[in-house]
């Protein structure tokens, strides 16, 4: 069935990626959300540059859903950012700026966008493998964290018509993880059982599975995508 | 001096404590706005009690834990299950451990409370989630 997917934090990294693979493999109209205006999102997705932090955003991306007059078949929250430092020295206005983007803009756009999400769609929330903890990330892995919990509810509310799955990434090749200094990122590789970062096209695979049928019995799953980073 | 944070509604008064810090998560959560602040208000006082250099523990609902409460409830008990191993990993070496209790909906909040207590005096124990009662078994939590 053709339908509409939102994609959130979709003109730039791992959520620009998804959203190439959303419309170049499956049955997708890509609604592409970002609030950056400097970026351009990929031709053939539907831009809506919004904050979604901000009061009237999560509307505007429901009023864009109703617009492709499609029916919706699945929300992907990957907007994320990170203000990373040690619990002792961190900030207010980055624990705030975190908590806001990672996890209250996932809830306030899931809530306004659940109704519309027709029998047999799907959300997945782009948690990150923080949530089982990660020095320097209190805030981060607190919202990551939270979206976990958020998914584990969204599994049991919005059952049996619409699941719910979340994906933890581990290391990938991204525009935040290249932020990492060389000596610290090749530190974190060593510690990956497959010897390499993930690549965002892993993570949009994983993205495009648990929107598909192929994934029809899979509701409030963390789903690592980590190289077996988790086991070491 | 330490700090104690107990909602109304769980119906004891918050001990007293030498040192540390801990935190009795809300479960009656109405919008973004009060969830966000539970997480804030957890932060703020986790963030003093690791620049003492002291320990702290939070207590969550298991339910909430497992998202049958909704998902404002289950963002905050699962928000601090994860805050609470960051801060493990950062507090190990200064000899201040953060840990988390679950406790299960008909479970006396004294003895609840007792358990959070011992936790967060152990000084050994850090990055667990402690869960009082059975309910955790066979459940999705990790």
């Amino acid at each position: 069935m053709k339908g509409t997917v939102v994609v959130t934090g979709a003109a730039r990294g791992i959520g620009r990626v998804i959203a190439e693979t959303l419309l170049n493999t499956g049955p997708f109209t890509v609604v592409g959300v970002d609030i950056a205006p400097e970026l351009a999102f990929t031709e053939g997705i539907v831009p809506v540059q919004v904050d979604l932090t901000a009061g009237d955003g999560p509307a505007t991306v429901r009023s864009a859903v109703e617009d492709t007059a499609l029916p919706l078949l699945g929300v992907v929250n990957n907007a994320g950012i990170t203000r990373d430092a040690r619990l002792v020295n961190m900030t207010d206005e980055d624990f705030s700026a975190v908590l806001d983007v990672n996890l209250g803009g996932a809830y306030r756009l899931t809530e306004a966008l659940a109704p519309l999400i027709i029998p047999g769609g799907a959300v997945v929330n782009i948690a990150s493998r923080a949530y089982l903890g990660n020095f320097g990330q209190f805030n981060y892995s607190m919202s990551k964290g939270g979206l976990v919990g958020l998914t584990r509810a969204l599994a049991i509310d919005l059952a049996p018509d619409i699941r719910a799955n979340a994906i933890a990434p581990g290391l990938i090749a991204s525009e935040m993880s290249m932020g990492i200094p060389d000596d610290i990122r090749e530190k974190m590789i060593a510690a990956i059982p497959l010897d390499r970062m993930g690549t965002p096209q892993e993570i949009a695979n994983a993205v495009f599975f648990l929107l598909s049928p192929q994934s029809s019995y899979i509701t409030g799953h963390v789903l690592v995508v980590g190289g077996g980073r988790s086991l070491t | 001096m330490g700090e104690a944070r107990i909602p109304e509604a769980v119906g004891i008064d918050p001990p007293s404590l030498p040192l540390g810090f801990l935190f009795w998560a809300e479960t009656r959560i109405g919008t973004w706005e009060e969830a966000k602040a539970e997480l804030s208000l957890a932060f703020e006082g986790s963030r003093e009690s690791a620049q003492k250099e002291e320990s702290f523990v939070y207590i969550v609902s298991n339910d909430a834990l497992l998202g049958r409460t909704g998902g404002l409830s289950a963002m905050v008990a699962a928000g601090l299950l994860s805050g609470s191993r960051t801060a493990a990993v950062e507090g190990w070496k200064k000899g201040w451990t953060a840990n988390v209790v679950a406790y299960e909906a008909d479970q006396d909040p004294a003895s609840v409370l007792e358990r959070a207590l011992h936790l967060l005096e152990d000084g050994m124990i850090s990055g667990e989630l402690v869960h009082l009662g059975p309910g955790h078994v066979g459940k999705a939590l990790a």
